[in-house]
């Protein structure tokens, strides 16, 4: 990706994205997202993390505890703001105040807001000055990211987080076409994300005390499903299949029919999906991460409950999306958790047995999604599970910490979860008559990219990439939205042309999907990753017989 | 090991080509074509099912356990004449209902149903009631089988039942519906004779269901 080079003069150096030559820079980690950041010393945290999207209730003064931070390496100064809002026990444990500190070492921080902290976007990315100031927004179903730039400088002036409020009519986008579909539940949809979106610009505004009318343009991106429900568009083409509905391209609106009090000129435009179930969130991960102007083949894959996968190069791009389902998120996992405090984050083996890391310094309650794939991948290390996905040793479930199980179908729900996006992996590479080594890079978008172990997802047989070759580039969607704020009226164009070159490919029409999927759903065997292995049979035994009908 | 207890083994491990050499070798030695399922075929693939319910076995498992048993069962099939036909448990019609796509839970239903001894009328994916109207007519089937995995198209299940009674055929049929947004109370709602919570429920109930 590329870096700053905007045009416009910038005053103040962009916290996390420069290196000043001749003033010491310090390196800070934050977990559990594994983002690095460097700065130079002396940087003020509050800085730092507001550009993560850490939240600072009482704006920084001290007076409150909610932007607590626990640092894990390297030492930050006390003050006695933080003495009194503190125990001397938390102090000890490495507990700050974000708001209070500047770094003055090199650090590894966990953040409390996790949430907050996995959604937004801080790449340094290439643009061309511009006038005004823009939003760009990732509509998410679970989650919303609103980011207000300076177009002339780049810089991020203020993020607003929140979760979907349409979340309550159900929590999956099939959920919300289920409700949507009948009488006016479209509407009612369509009216709540607007109200929200709009009162999040509202929040932007106020935080970074700003006239409203500098506001030019609002990008916004999201799934098919955010796309037709925040555009007023009929969702039911998207309850059955093909699922491929006719209103795709770009939708421009004014502030005003959106009912958002935005008095100025702004614009606010949602970009284009490429498919039924293939949004603009994708169309953005492919601005962000230039896949469409690669001459080598390049992936990029979203891990979520419809998981996306883009391959191709400036020639073509194939792209799909296979029903992963929420394993990832932790759901339908028997001590499923979100990525919060008690969750069990990492499982490492260490003298034959396991050892967990768990979030917040807490004794654990859960199991996240990073968390889950370590553990599989650990018993598979260990011997304590198989190949086919079964407990080596029978019975219903395995003690990680006490007392947090992984049980037998929570085993079987990664299984259904990492087959599916192996196997539409491999079968987009196979449409380019391609395979895993002709691959030159494999991006991973969002949240779970983040979190997830590499070396845990490839020895699950989720990620089959040597691991130089898979890297996590964050949210795609958001940064794809903030290249697209750069983009003025005439050059929508450049999302015509990615469409253009892009073919959605219907994984489930397929015939030979389901007997991809199948074979996906087993764990490599000690690199020998084969069907074969995993059945006992001889390869001239099963090639003998007819393919299984599936 | 008997020979029918080896057949078993190799059905359950899902050695597809031991169970056709198996079932050749049996069958030069005289074992009668209509002894396979009853001594070996049924009870492996009960066994299997058993095995899936307690997640001990999972989709590929069963998958090539199934391929296993069809291996044996394909060779039986066109030796099984006159009295010695095996007496069919019957003929169901399966498929995943309109605007579906999804067909691993629907195939891994029909392939235990076929090794339970059922003859099966496979209509794929997506299929309107109409077609499934015109298969019960053309193959006298006695039970229908619908799958649907996603909340939107399960209420396609409910133009199947309609379908049959505006066709007259209600009566000759039972039918039975599954998939992951499928309940109990579902099946109830629409006027379906029964709910398969998973492929071994399934195979139990269409047993009962046939001879009900």
């Amino acid at each position: 990706m590329g870096t700053y080079a905007g045009t416009g003069a910038r005053e103040t150096p962009e916290p996390g994205n420069e290196k000043m030559p001749d003033q010491p820079t310090h390196r800070i980690t934050l977990q559990p997202v594994h983002a690095e950041l460097t700065a130079p010393a002396g940087t003020a945290l509050r800085d730092l993390l507001f550009a993560q999207g850490v939240e600072f209730p009482c704006g920084g003064q001290g007076r409150c505890r909610g932007c607590r931070v626990h640092v894990l390496e390297g030492q930050v100064s006390v003050n006695d703001a933080q003495r009194e809002r503190l125990s001397a026990e938390e102090l000890a444990q490495g507990w700050r105040l974000a708001c209070q500190c500047a770094l003055d070492d090199d650090l590894v921080i966990e953040l409390r807001q996790w949430d907050a902290a996995i959604l937004v976007d801080e790449t340094p990315f290439a643009f061309e000055a511009r006038e005004g100031l823009g939003v760009a927004v990732d509509l998410g179903t679970t989650t919303l990211v609103t980011q207000l730039l300076d177009l002339r400088t780049g810089r991020v002036l203020a993020v607003r987080t929140a979760l979907n409020s349409q979340a309550r009519f159900g929590a999956d986008f099939m959920s919300r076409v289920e409700f949507a579909v009948p009488k006016d539940g479209g509407q009612q949809l369509r009216d709540l994300i607007r109200q929200q979106i709009g009162s999040l610009i509202e929040q932007l505004v106020f935080a970074a005390h700003i006239p409203q009318e500098e506001i030019r343009d609002v990008v916004v991106v999201g799934n098919t499903v955010m796309h037709h429900l925040f555009c007023g568009l009929d969702v039911e083409p998207l309850s059955r299949y093909p699922f491929e509905p006719d209103q795709l391209g770009l939708q421009t609106f004014r502030a005003p029919e959106l009912g958002w009090k935005l008095s100025g000129p702004a614009r606010v435009r949602f970009l284009p999906c490429l498919g039924g179930f293939v949004g603009s969130d994708i169309l953005a991960g492919i601005l962000a991460t230039n896949l469409h102007e690669r001459e080598e083949l390049t992936g990029l894959v979203d891990l979520g409950t419809n998981g996306e996968i883009v391959i191709g190069n400036r020639e073509r791009l194939l792209c799909a999306s296979t029903a992963a389902g929420p394993a990832f998120e932790g759901a339908r996992i028997s001590m499923g958790m979100r990525a919060s405090t008690g969750a069990i984050s990492e499982v490492r083996v260490e003298d034959h047995s396991v050892r967990c890391r768990v979030l917040g310094n807490v004794p654990p309650q859960g199991l996240c999604g990073s968390g889950l794939v370590d553990a599989v991948a650990a018993g598979l290390e260990l011997g304590r599970i198989q190949s086919s996905g079964r407990f080596t040793a029978g019975g219903g479930a395995w003690e990680l910490a006490a007392p947090v199980v992984l049980t037998q179908s929570d085993v079987r729900e990664l299984q259904l979860a990492k087959g599916a996006i192996a196997a539409g992996i491999r079968m987009l590479l196979e449409r380019f008559g391609a395979s895993a080594r002709d691959l030159n890079k494999l991006y991973l978008a969002g949240a779970f990219g983040n979190y997830i172990n590499r070396a845990s997802a490839q020895r699950i047989g989720l990620i089959n990439f040597p691991s130089e070759k898979v890297e996590a580039a964050g949210n795609t969607a958001l940064l794809g939205a903030k290249l697209a704020l750069f983009r003025p009226e005439g050059e929508d164009g450049s999302f015509a042309r990615i469409r253009q070159q892009t073919e959605h490919v219907p994984l489930n029409a397929d015939q030979s999907f389901q007997e991809t999927f199948v074979e996906e759903m087993v764990f490599p065997n000690m690199g020998a990753r084969t069907w074969e292995v995993a059945t006992g049979e001889t390869p001239e035994a099963n090639t003998q017989n007819s393919a299984p009908r599936i | 090991m008997t020979p029918f207890e080896e057949l078993q083994q190799a059905i359950i491990d899902g050695k597809a080509f031991v169970s056709k050499a198996l079932t050749e070798r049996m069958l030069k030695d005289g074992v009668r074509p209509g002894e396979f399922f009853p001594k070996a075929i049924i009870p492996a693939m009960d066994e299997v099912g058993r095995r899936m319910r307690e997640c001990e076995f999972f989709i590929p498992e069963v998958l090539i356990a199934a391929r296993a048993a069809r291996a044996s069962s394909d060779i039986l099939r066109p030796l099984l004449v006159g009295a010695e036909a095996m007496s069919s448990a019957g003929t169901v019609v399966c498929c995943t209902v309109k605007g579906d796509l999804h067909d691993i839970g629907k195939n891994i239903v029909a392939m235990m149903l076929e090794s339970a001894g059922f003859k099966i009328v496979d209509l794929g994916v997506d299929v309107n009631a109409e077609k499934i109207v015109n298969a019960v007519r053309e193959h006298q089937a006695n039970l229908v089988a619908l799958s649907a995995l996603l909340t939107t198209t399960m209420v396609n299940m409910k133009s199947v039942v309609e379908a049959l009674t505006a066709a007259g055929l209600r009566d000759n049929v039972k039918i039975m519906v599954g998939g992951a947004p499928v309940t109990d109370a579902w099946a109830h709602s629409i006027g379906a004779d029964g709910y398969g919570k998973d492929a071994p429920s399934a195979v139990e109930l269409a047993r009962q269901l046939a001879t009900a």
